[in-house]
């Protein structure tokens, strides 16, 4: 975890809503590992910093996807290229696999698939099948980046591509067809609890990475509690940043 | 004689607690240190003020805690903490090891509570000061019930000033009617020093949703939005008592440092500003040092309550 200065070297914008920031270190950025993320200064007179995944990264460049929905984010989305911001990174758990973890399934929703494209690029040696969900056509991203990973399924809500309905319901239809190891899933929360769901009838184990609102990022001011059943049935709140921001499905509480 | 490439002394006394320099870490804002002491040797700073301990755990108010607002921030934590035991086990090996001065701070639901974990931390060799918050706007029971009028803050210093075997500093709330009274009724009850302000009470709403964004539903504002209203409470309590004043905030610069102490402080806390960066306070450290070598301040102390009104 360190503070460094980040340029912003690309911009683009792949959906409505939706922006990708390229940004780049003068030195070589610490050592990054899948489903961790940054915490970045995103410009004019906001003091608080966003948190978001990192969706892909190099020795001295990070790349995230993030969407515009308020002030802060609006204010990042208007930061030209060449623009200079202050990032925490990288910071959290990320996605551990183990061994046993052979066959994994890859559950994103909206630009929640970000991060989860970190993870064959860390665990080469897996097999991959990825079920993607989006709102609309106009807003399907990542398929073709998935799609070299290994199978690829992508659902809409309205249908307008892919399969139609929840991208959870896909996965349902052919869990016992795949029969996976591991999901690993990222994304809104109504598709977190359809996961849990899922994962608890069949059994199979999954992780998940969670959005919320921070303070310091960096463990300090407590802000980002979520609560987390412990195996003896209490609840405690543990700090998204540091303590996760990953966390088993079935201990959190959504 | 030109002192301009000596190093300032930027050294102060608070309450016979000798500071490398007047810049404290604000409670809440710093964890217990090891956090920042990833990112920068904390040893740099004048103290650090701990997130606030209180008699047993506490897993505090549900998400979300925290909201932006314009030019500062509100927050819910509602006093998460391990408790004194947990504080003890894994977080004062940390502290022991450190040569900057700590200052445990301590809340409670009773008088009791508040009288158990000072006699607690107060004998720990490595906390140096006590600070006392009876001015936590986001609990229910405790916190600043005992903060609001000037008779209940001179009773529970007086209690807990009977159980701290080290110099106790009252944490004051600004939302009050007369803060100056609050604070004489502090220096009455016992008090050492005193610390203000606290979060200013606040809100924040999504009106689309109809909903507070906060789920305790209001909190505590802090940062730059709130220093006009913490240098007016510092000058005004200077006034009113012959305690050693720690000036808090919205401070982000050296500028804002110079204010405070002009105003009547002997010492700041930085808080908000640790969120916002984790390179704040050895930053500031290091800015106020350039600061007095620019306007030729040899001696930092002698700047404090120098105000001319």
């Amino acid at each position: 975890m360190k503070d460094i200065l980040l340029r912003i070297l690309k911009k683009s914008m792949p959906a409505p809503n939706v922006f990708i920031l390229e940004l780049g270190a003068d030195e070589p950025l610490p050592p990054i590992r899948c489903g961790q993320f940054l915490h970045l200064k995103v410009g004019g007179n906001y003091l608080l910093r966003r948190p978001f995944c990192i969706y892909k990264f190099t020795e001295r460049t990070v790349t995230v996807v993030a969407a515009v929905v308020g002030g802060g984010t609006r204010c990042l989305a208007e930061q030209p290229e060449g623009a200079c911001l202050q990032a925490v990174l990288p910071i959290g758990n990320g996605f551990t696999l183990e061994e046993k973890h052979r066959k994994i399934v890859l559950l994103g929703g909206g630009i929640g698939c970000a991060p989860l494209a970190t993870v064959p690029v860390t665990y080469p040696d897996r097999e991959y099948i990825s079920y993607l969900g989006f709102s609309t056509a106009e807003n399907v991203l990542f398929e073709k980046e998935f799609s070299s990973f290994g199978k690829t399924v992508v659902a809409t809500d309205d249908g307008t591509c892919g399969r139609s309905g929840f991208i959870t319901d896909a996965l349902r239809a052919d869990m016992a067809k795949i029969s996976p190891d591991v999901i690993l899933t990222c994304g809104p929360t109504p598709m977190l609890k359809a996961a849990a769901r899922l994962s608890l009838e069949t059994k199979v184990p999954a992780y998940m990475s969670g959005e919320t609102r921070m303070g310091c990022g960096v463990g300090a001011c407590l802000v980002c509690a979520c609560d987390i059943k412990e195996k003896n049935g209490e609840i405690v709140r543990k700090r998204a940043c540091v303590d996760g921001p990953v966390f088993r499905l079935e201990d959190i509480v959504l | 004689m030109n002192h301009s490439n000596n190093m300032p002394d930027l050294s102060v006394e608070l309450c016979g607690v000798r500071l490398k320099n007047p810049i404290l870490t604000a409670s809440g804002t710093f964890g217990y240190g090891k956090e920042y002491a990833q990112f920068y040797d904390i040893n740099v700073l004048g103290g650090i003020c701990t997130k606030g301990i209180t008699k047993e755990k506490r897993e505090g108010n549900p998400s979300p805690r925290i909201a932006e607002t314009p030019c500062g921030m509100l927050n819910s934590v509602g006093l998460q903490n391990p408790g004194v035991d947990g504080f003890i086990r894994d977080d004062v090996p940390f502290l022991q090891t450190l040569s900057t001065a700590v200052i445990a701070n301590i809340a409670g639901k009773t008088e009791e509570d508040y009288c158990y974990t000072a006699e607690r931390v107060s004998a720990l060799d490595c906390v140096k000061m006590v600070e006392l918050n009876i001015s936590c706007p986001n609990v229910k029971a405790g916190g600043m019930a005992f903060g609001v009028l000037p008779e209940s803050v001179q009773r529970i210093t007086r209690a807990v000033k009977k159980h701290c075997v080290k110099p106790l500093m009252v944490k004051l709330s600004p939302n009050v009617a007369n803060i100056a009274d609050n604070a004489r009724a502090a220096e009455q009850g016992g008090a050492d020093c005193v610390s203000l302000i606290n979060t200013v009470g606040g809100m924040a709403i999504d009106w689309r949703a109809r909903k507070p964004i906060l789920a305790n539903v209001c909190g505590g504002l802090s940062g730059p939005a709130v220093k006009p209203i913490a240098l007016k409470m510092v000058y005004e309590v200077h006034k009113a008592v012959r305690l050693p004043i720690v000036g808090l905030g919205g401070i982000m610069t050296a500028d804002d440092v110079m204010e405070f102490l002009v105003a009547g402080a002997t010492a700041v806390q930085v808080g908000s500003a640790n969120i916002f960066d984790p390179m704040a306070g050895v930053n500031l450290v290091n800015e106020l040092t350039n600061l007095c070598k620019r306007c030729n301040i040899n001696t930092l102390r002698d700047l404090t309550g120098t105000l001319n009104a």
